[in-house]
């Protein structure tokens, strides 16, 4: 599967809940397929998506909380898998587009290129629900279950680096402004 | 009127001002306060692998409306500069960082030393406000101007704890 496939699948399937996307191609393709109030996205701050979901999710317990990391990203935070396992909130749901490479800067494989394991690592930390999958069929299918299941949720997506849309240009404040007001309701 | 014990004046200037999740690398001083969060269920506290980590968790409470404040040990201050200066500053995100301040009168630890020396210059070149009560008469109103001015401002404010204030540890 593509990383924008399962961008479209995501956006297909949320209302009003949030999406907090890592920098770099994570953030591009959700800019790209759909600009919205929820949607938060990154221009640094590498690494720290997960933990900023895990404070979203902890803060709007009623809704369910995406998060699209990115495998580079992930290993730069993997004691976040362990603190996410140790809050254990039932509404985050961490999607990580797993393309085996620093993609934003060069393409450079990573550690999920040479045998890491990305979900075996989320397993051993104590996520209880974890998928991975390399099909949109798979993708889909995990997301329908997160979306009416407790977690939380990791769900590993491999997926087929094909480059990224250009890199939305807006106000950083202003996104981070409009993000916090969905909440006011 | 003898004035309120440090631990109990933070614990009180976080309620009133709704600072309710605490996410948290231990070190002794920070702990004395940080262990009254814990016991206190209006309080929900965070025990995080990394200081970085714990400014993500904070600042994703912050976007989501709530508010957070991060205590750790000046030799983990370090750790957080890629969240502060990437993430924080940049979207303006409001965090108050309480850090237990190592490295000075009556340290045993020589590691401690170079970390906690360091502090204060990132927080300058970085722009952060820092404010370090001495007496524990002033720790009510250092706590209550910090937190105004951090939510106020849209972007992170230190307080030190000194061993002045919290006492020093002693080597075991
Ligand atoms: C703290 C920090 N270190 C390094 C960088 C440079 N950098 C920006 S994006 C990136 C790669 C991110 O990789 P990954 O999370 O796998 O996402 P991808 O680009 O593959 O989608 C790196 C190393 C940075 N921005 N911040």
């Amino acid at each position: 599967m593509r990383r924008e496939e399962g961008v479209r699948a995501l956006l297909d399937r949320v209302t009003d809940e949030p999406i907090i996307a890592n920098l770099g191609p994570a953030t591009a393709d959700l800019f790209a397929a759909g600009d919205r109030d929820a949607n938060l996205y990154s221009f640094g701050g590498m690494g720290l998506v997960s933990s900023i979901g895990l404070g979203v999710a902890m803060t709007a317990p009623e809704r369910k909380v995406y998060v699209t990391d990115g495998d580079g990203s992930l290993l730069m935070n993997l004691g976040s898998l362990a603190t996410i396992a140790r809050m254990r909130p039932p509404n985050l749901v961490l999607i990580v587009w797993d393309n085996h490479q620093w993609a934003e800067t060069g393409g450079q494989p990573t550690h999920t290129a040479t045998g890491t394991d990305l979900a075996g690592i989320a397993s051993a930390a104590g996520i209880p629900r974890v998928a991975a999958v390399s099909t949109l069929e798979a993708f889909e299918e995990a997301l329908d279950q997160a979306a009416h299941e407790d977690g939380p949720w990791c769900i590993v997506a491999d997926v087929e680096e094909r480059g990224r849309p250009a890199r939305p240009i807006l106000d950083i404040e202003a996104n981070l402004l409009r993000f916090r007001r969905t909440f006011e309701a | 009127m003898p004035a309120m014990h440090w631990t109990d004046a933070i614990v009180e200037g976080l309620r009133t001002h709704e600072v309710w999740t605490v996410p948290y690398v231990p070190d002794a001083a920070g702990w004395q306060v940080v262990s009254k969060l814990e016991a206190d269920p209006a309080f929900t506290t965070v025990p995080s692998t990394r200081e970085e980590e714990a400014v993500g968790i904070a600042s994703g409470v912050y976007a989501a409306g709530g508010r957070a404040a991060v205590f750790m040990q000046s030799s983990g201050f370090g750790n957080t500069i890629n969240a502060l200066a990437q993430l924080c500053i940049v979207n303006r995100i409001s965090v108050p960082l309480f850090i237990g301040m190592r490295g000075g009168l009556g340290e045993f630890n020589a590691a401690q030393i170079p970390p906690a020396q360091a502090v204060v210059p990132i927080l300058d070149t970085l722009g952060i406000p820092h404010y370090a009560p001495e007496r524990e008469e002033d720790v009510p109103n250092v706590v209550d101007g910090a937190l105004r001015l951090c939510y106020a401002g849209r972007a992170p404010v230190a307080v030190l704890l000194y061993s002045s204030l919290v006492g020093a540890k002693r080597a075991t």
